[in-house]
């Protein structure tokens, strides 16, 4: 697929087209200390959606939520703090701020997924940026997952405050991460890659107390 | 072991359950659910400590955090150490091995207290002030001394084997304190379906009901404790933590709460199953609402001798006796100004011990304990006081008199009673250190005879912790208060079942504090109002003398309430001393204020986990492992970690920082070498304006630079300062990718959007950090496009894809965008690639790379090669009072801009337009092997008499391996046109460094090698 130019933007195609290892920000993590494998007593158990395709929307709400109904079936959050998945829950979008929304994709479909949305999206005022390569995604499940994010997190995450759908930018241990929650039991945490080791480490000592387990 | 003092039956230990413990060496005996100080008193222990200042014997006075002495030093090894734990808090667990915190050699025979006596008489207050004031230089010296003899604990040499964690907590209505006016109020909340946390400091919720005589539905109280506590268990809106103190009232009602999760059961945390859990937790409470039931605390009486073992204060007494089963002596004599004490009058009695005597300073009480205490036959001695306690390591008597406490005058002849433990009560302070943490000053309240809380908005106070003190008033309190927490909450309740409670009719307390004595307070007996500072009333009272009328000078001239201490005993007494002094009222004097934390909290409960490996974020490239791998050494950016330099093991031996970075600068000058710089700022920007944008927040010009090329520019604060540069190039008419500085990649993304959205808000543009998106490889060197050529299907020519061009393609098969750009001066491709693929294109050039000898290298070569060539870097050749100009970079600043770009109106005040400003130089050392120092200050005349002008300083200085001496930048006044003069650097070691002013631009000065 090549690049293209519209609007006077170049976009850039990230994939190579041979087969060539990706490596996800954890990498380095996995094999220097290896991970926790899940056990009996595990209370928690945590995932990695690697090398998933990110991309950050911005522009206006209508535009953008038009753009992406047409193109994807389903529509931007109606609120801020929410999120709105497909209905494989394969794809997501989550409010950022006022003008801004993270699109999370199986990896390899952002950049002709970008190009849809740029066809979609006209002479409108928008922008789309590719940060597949500057994040990555993990998942917390099972009973003791919050109080995980509560030995991590300022933020509140009961239930009343925190009900399924919803997704902040926030404060975790000393650094800073998306988290949301898709589903009833699962939580994500989208993690920068520059982040991502010392974050992971955090999670897996946070998780200590509940036998936290790594599912690979 | 003996429990001399251990009653057959009775209160709430578990006699089944003998523990053994160690204090001060010798071995004893208690039960489960003793405290340390319940089980000392149980074996007869009087002596727990020496004092702080005159290192007189000390015993237990209370039973609570308000306890002065029974400060003690936890563990049996060196490193579960704990300093200044008081005995009253802590729970007895099997082995618990403590010592007191002062005395040496032993608290029995104590030889610093031959010191303190004939010392204590030299030391009036403010001895320390007035004896170490000078020489000033000299108070380090004094201060170790005065450190070692004061004592109050150590800290553990060894590492801590525990482990600490937080728990961000949210709640709407946060409840501290579980006696009976918590708990009817957490049950009021809780029944409305908010979310509730109920914490307490003691190892068992209930409060003042735990040693109650009174009844609830006519049951021991303890019975309604325990049903309350069952239904709040079975509430999934509720939390309790017990064994939980709040110490910290912060902004917004944030409150810290510092929850002891093993300390019950061990000196460290036992092992579980797999797990170890943490032995001590901070719970950093974010509530709606606050409802303080924190009670309050009993005062003791001032008289003389009140520190003598065997002095306590009489609430204590009743806790002793009636939770803990020990009765702390046998022959009591109650000193009290107010009914409520009685009851330890009576407890005591109840358990067959002699009541010598109450003393009771009011002419004729009438209440309803008074009554029932009479009519068991106990002497009551009316208008009288305690005035001094006899005996030395215990107590053997105390002296009587009738007192006029108006007049502050002994009116009657004294008579000596003989007995061992004299309990006094002068009334009862509100608990409201955590209100005062707020900053709302208390008032005083007449009625109560105690200051009481002042609330911000949000804070509740009820019951004792608001001079409610009546059992059945302060259980209609809490549910009332509560009430009004949740109203405020938009969440009313309905009220509870409040218990039956048959109150008895109280006399009313009289106003009372320091007793008087026959000698003037000088003179007389040592009257104690903070045993745990040896603050005494006189030194109060000498303080006021000396001219010290505000109750905040008067605190820190004699200590009073100081450290772990916070006044909770003795401040009112204090108060109401410096009052009389100074012919005032208490409200007149004031208090003052407390501080967190309420009791002293370990350190590890604040640190967490953010220790060790996790003490702070480590940001990683994508190639860090490769690094890592290849023995790079590291160097701290920001929280990055980059590459600082690769050594090479030569001959079995590891190069040194200088011959490491030596050979990495050779081989880029000479070869090719290679650089991980994903670290830089990448920024994004998309939009109609961004052009015009760029402009406004850079000094050059952005107009005309076409689609495929890159240009360096420079950003400006406001005030015309530099603050960051880097090279932006356009990707498409309306697509900009900007790069910053490493450290300043946060805050020009900040910068950008600020101007954005404050005051550009019509440009049409977006900004996005790509940063951690593209990795970024530099490859560079005379070699440079050879090696790139053989992976690469981008044209390389000189003529195709020149200096400042950027181009696309396939580099190691990856999709690259390849930016001809330099900050080392030779040939140079800055490959960006998706991070994910990284690796793959890194070692890729390493496979090609072998013949070219590629060289890795890092941060400290990097800044090397750009001193060679003049290029500064933001932030080291600049502080924030560089101008573009004063870096002579005109060529960079286009002041014919239409559009007054930020930084430009302060580029033309007087002060930056001054021709002797601290201009950018090179400085070549006279003496080829001299590398100057970095920071070293500049100056034109050596033999100038000191202090010598001092006209600017070196700001990079490196040994240049190319070049073969050392090469330095540096600011000097007027610099740019002075090149050619000598400047000298004197050194602290008293040699003078010769330098020539030269250009910035040590190697290839036109600049040429770039551009081949």
């Amino acid at each position: 697929m090549s690049n293209l130019v519209a609007q006077n933007i170049r976009t850039f195609e990230t994939h190579p087209g041979v087969e060539i290892s990706a490596e996800s920000p954890l990498v380095f993590f996995h094999q220097r200390s290896g991970a926790p494998a899940p056990c009996t007593e595990s209370r928690v158990a945590l995932r990695e959606r690697a090398l998933l395709g990110h991309l950050i929307l911005r522009g206006g709400a209508i535009v953008l939520d038009e753009a992406v109904h047409s193109v994807l079936g389903f529509g931007l959050p109606a609120y801020p703090n929410a999120l709105s998945r497909d209905e494989g829950g394969e794809r997501s979008i989550q409010w950022l701020s006022p003008d801004e929304w993270l699109l999370i994709v199986p990896g390899g479909e952002e950049f002709g997924l970008e190009g849809k949305l740029r066809e979609a999206l006209g002479d409108a005022h928008y922008a789309i940026v590719n940060v597949s390569g500057g994040q990555t995604l993990l998942e917390l499940e099972g009973e003791a997952a919050r109080e995980l994010l509560m030995k991590s997190t300022p933020y509140d995450v009961h239930p009343d405050n925190f009900p399924v759908g919803k997704g902040v930018t926030t404060v975790f241990a000393k650094a800073n991460l998306i988290l949301r929650r898709p589903t009833e039991t699962r939580w994500e945490l989208v993690l920068r890659r520059s982040f991502a080791d010392y974050l992971y480490r955090w999670i897996l000592d946070a998780g200590e107390a509940y036998a936290i387990g790594v599912e690979v | 072991m003996n429990q001399i003092n251990r009653l057959r039956e009775g209160g709430r230990i578990d006699r089944a359950r003998t523990l053994s413990f160690t204090f001060n060496g010798k071995r004893y005996q208690g039960h489960a659910g003793d405290t340390l100080a319940s089980a000392l008193l149980a074996n007869g222990v009087n002596i727990v400590n020496r004092s702080f200042k005159y290192s007189r014997p000390r015993g237990i006075v209370a039973a609570g955090a308000e306890e002065p002495n029974a400060l003690i030093q936890l563990g049996g090894t060196e490193s579960a150490q704990v300093p200044n734990v008081r005995a009253t808090q802590q729970a007895l667990f099997d082995g618990l091995t403590a010592q007191s915190t002062n005395g040496w050699p032993n608290v029995q025979r104590d030889l610093m207290s031959l010191v303190g006596k004939l010392g204590g008489r030299f030391m009036p207050p403010g001895f320390y002030y007035k004896t170490f004031m000078a020489p000033a230089s000299m108070w380090m010296t004094y201060e170790k001394v005065i450190r070692k003899g004061a004592g109050l604990g150590r800290s553990p040499m060894e590492r801590d084997p525990d482990s600490y964690d937080h728990l961000n907590q949210h709640c709407d209505l946060l409840v501290i304190g579980a006696g009976p006016v918590g708990l009817a109020a957490a049950l009021t909340a809780a029944r409305s379906g908010t979310r509730v946390i109920l914490c307490d400091e003691q190892e068992e919720m209930g409060g003042s009901l735990l040693d109650s005589r009174e009844l609830l539905d006519n049951q021991p109280a303890v019975q309604w404790v325990e049903r309350v506590l069952d239904e709040l268990a079975q509430c999934d809106n509720v939390t309790l933590l017990p064994r939980t103190t709040a110490n910290g009232y912060h902004d917004h009602h944030f409150v810290t709460l510092h929850e002891r999760r093993t300390e019950h059961l061990g000196e460290t945390a036992p092992q579980g199953a797999g797990y170890r859990p943490t032995r001590s937790r901070m719970h950093r409470v974010r509530a709606g609402q606050v409802l303080l039931a924190t009670g309050a605390h009993e005062r003791p009486l001032v008289y003389g001798s009140n520190d003598v073992p065997g002095n306590l204060v009489a609430g204590a007494v009743s806790t002793y006796v009636r939770r803990y089963g020990v009765v702390p002596g046998n022959k009591l004599i109650l000193s009290t100004t107010n009914d409520y004490a009685y009851r330890a009058a009576l407890d005591w009695l109840d358990v067959g011990r002699e009541v010598v005597a109450i003393v009771d300073a009011r002419q004729a009480p009438d209440g309803e304990l008074v009554a029932q205490a009479r009519a068991r036959g106990i002497r009551i001695i009316e208008g009288a006081a305690v005035l001094e306690a006899k005996g030395g390591n215990r107590v053997s008597g105390a002296r009587i008199a009738a007192i006029d406490a108006e007049a502050f005058k002994v009116t009657g002849q004294a008579e000596t009673l003989a007995c061992d433990t004299i309990a006094s009560s002068g009334g009862y302070s509100p608990v409201i250190h955590l209100a005062s943490h707020t900053g709302a000053r208390p008032s005083w309240n007449e009625e109560s005879l105690g200051f009481v809380p002042s609330l911000v908005r949000g804070v509740h106070a009820a019951g004792s912790a608001r001079g409610v003190h009546d059992l059945a008033e302060g259980l209609a309190d809490g549910a009332a208060m509560a009430e009004q927490a949740l109203e405020a909450l938009d969440r009313p309740a309905g009220p509870i079942a409040l218990p039956q409670v048959d109150s008895l009719r109280e006399g009313a307390a009289c106003a009372f504090y320091q007793v008087p004595h026959e000698k003037p307070t000088l003179r007389g007996p040592k009257q104690f109002v903070d045993q745990q500072n040896d603050v005494t009333a006189a030194a109060i009272e000498l303080a006021t003398r000396e001219g010290f009328e505000s109750i905040e000078h008067v605190k820190r001239y004699t200590a009073m309430g100081f450290g772990t201490d916070q006044g909770k005993l003795g401040n009112i007494n204090g108060m109401a001393i410096a009052a009389r002094c100074l012919g005032k009222t208490i409200p007149e004097v004031g208090t003052t204020v407390f501080r967190p934390n309420y009791t002293p909290v370990t350190f590890g409960a604040i640190v967490g986990r953010h220790c060790r490996d996790l003490f702070d974020p480590e940001r990683y490239t994508a190639l860090h492992q490769w690094h890592v791998e290849h023995g790079a050494e590291f160097e701290d950016v920001g929280q990055w970690k980059r590459p600082w330099y690769f050594p090479k093991t030569v001959n079995g031996k590891s190069e040194t920082l200088d011959e490491a970075v030596a050979r990495e600068c050779l081989a880029v000058r000479q070869g090719v070498g290679v650089l991980d710089a994903s670290t830089l700022g990448k920024i994004d920007i998309q939009g109609p304006d961004a052009r015009e944008f760029l402009g406004r927040v850079y000094t050059n010009k952005w107009a005309k630079l076409a689609p495929g090329r890159v240009r360096y520019g420079l950003m400006c604060k406001d005030d015309g300062m530099l603050m960051d540069d880097g090279t932006t190039s356009c990707l498409g008419e309306n697509h900009f990718l900007m790069t910053t500085t490493t450290g300043g990649a946060a805050g020009v993304m900040e910068w950008l959007e600020l101007w954005h959205q404050t005051e550009w808000p019509e440009l049409q543009v977006y900004f996005t950090s790509v940063t951690d998106h593209w990795a970024t490889i530099t490859v560079t060197g005379p070699e440079a496009r050879k090696l790139l050529s053989e992976i690469t299907d981008i044209d390389l020519d000189k003529e195709q894809f020149k200096f400042m061009d950027w181009r696309e393609g396939q580099v190691a098969d990856v999709p690259a965008r390849v930016f001809r750009i330099s900050f080392t001066g030779e040939l140079a491709y800055e490959i960006n690639v998706q991070a994910n693929y990284a690796l793959h294109v890194w070692t890729t050039l390493f496979e090609h790379g072998d013949k070219y000898d590629l060289t890795p290298y890092g941060t400290e070569t990097m800044h090397v090669l750009r001193a060679e060539k003049g290029l500064i870097i933001a932030g080291q050749d600049t502080d924030g009072s560089v101008t573009p100009e004063d870096l002579g970079m005109q060529w960079a600043v286009g002041y014919d801009k239409p559009f007054p770009w930020i930084g430009k109106r302060a580029l033309s005040r007087s002060d930056t337009r001054r021709k002797d400003r601290k201009q950018l130089v090179g400085l070549k050392p006279k003496d080829s092997a001299v590398v100057l120092e970095e920071g070293a200050q500049i100056v034109f005349d050596p033999d100038h008499a000191i202090p010598m002008p001092m006209v600017g300083h070196v700001t990079s200085s490196y040994y240049s391996a190319i070049l073969g001496h050392g090469i330095a930048l540096a600011v000097v006044k007027g610099g740019h046109h002075r090149i050619g003069e000598t400047v000298y650097l004197p050194m602290v070691d008293g040699q003078v460094h010769q330098a020539e002013i030269v250009s910035n631009v040590f190697y290839d000065p036109k600049g040429e090698r770039q551009h081949v």
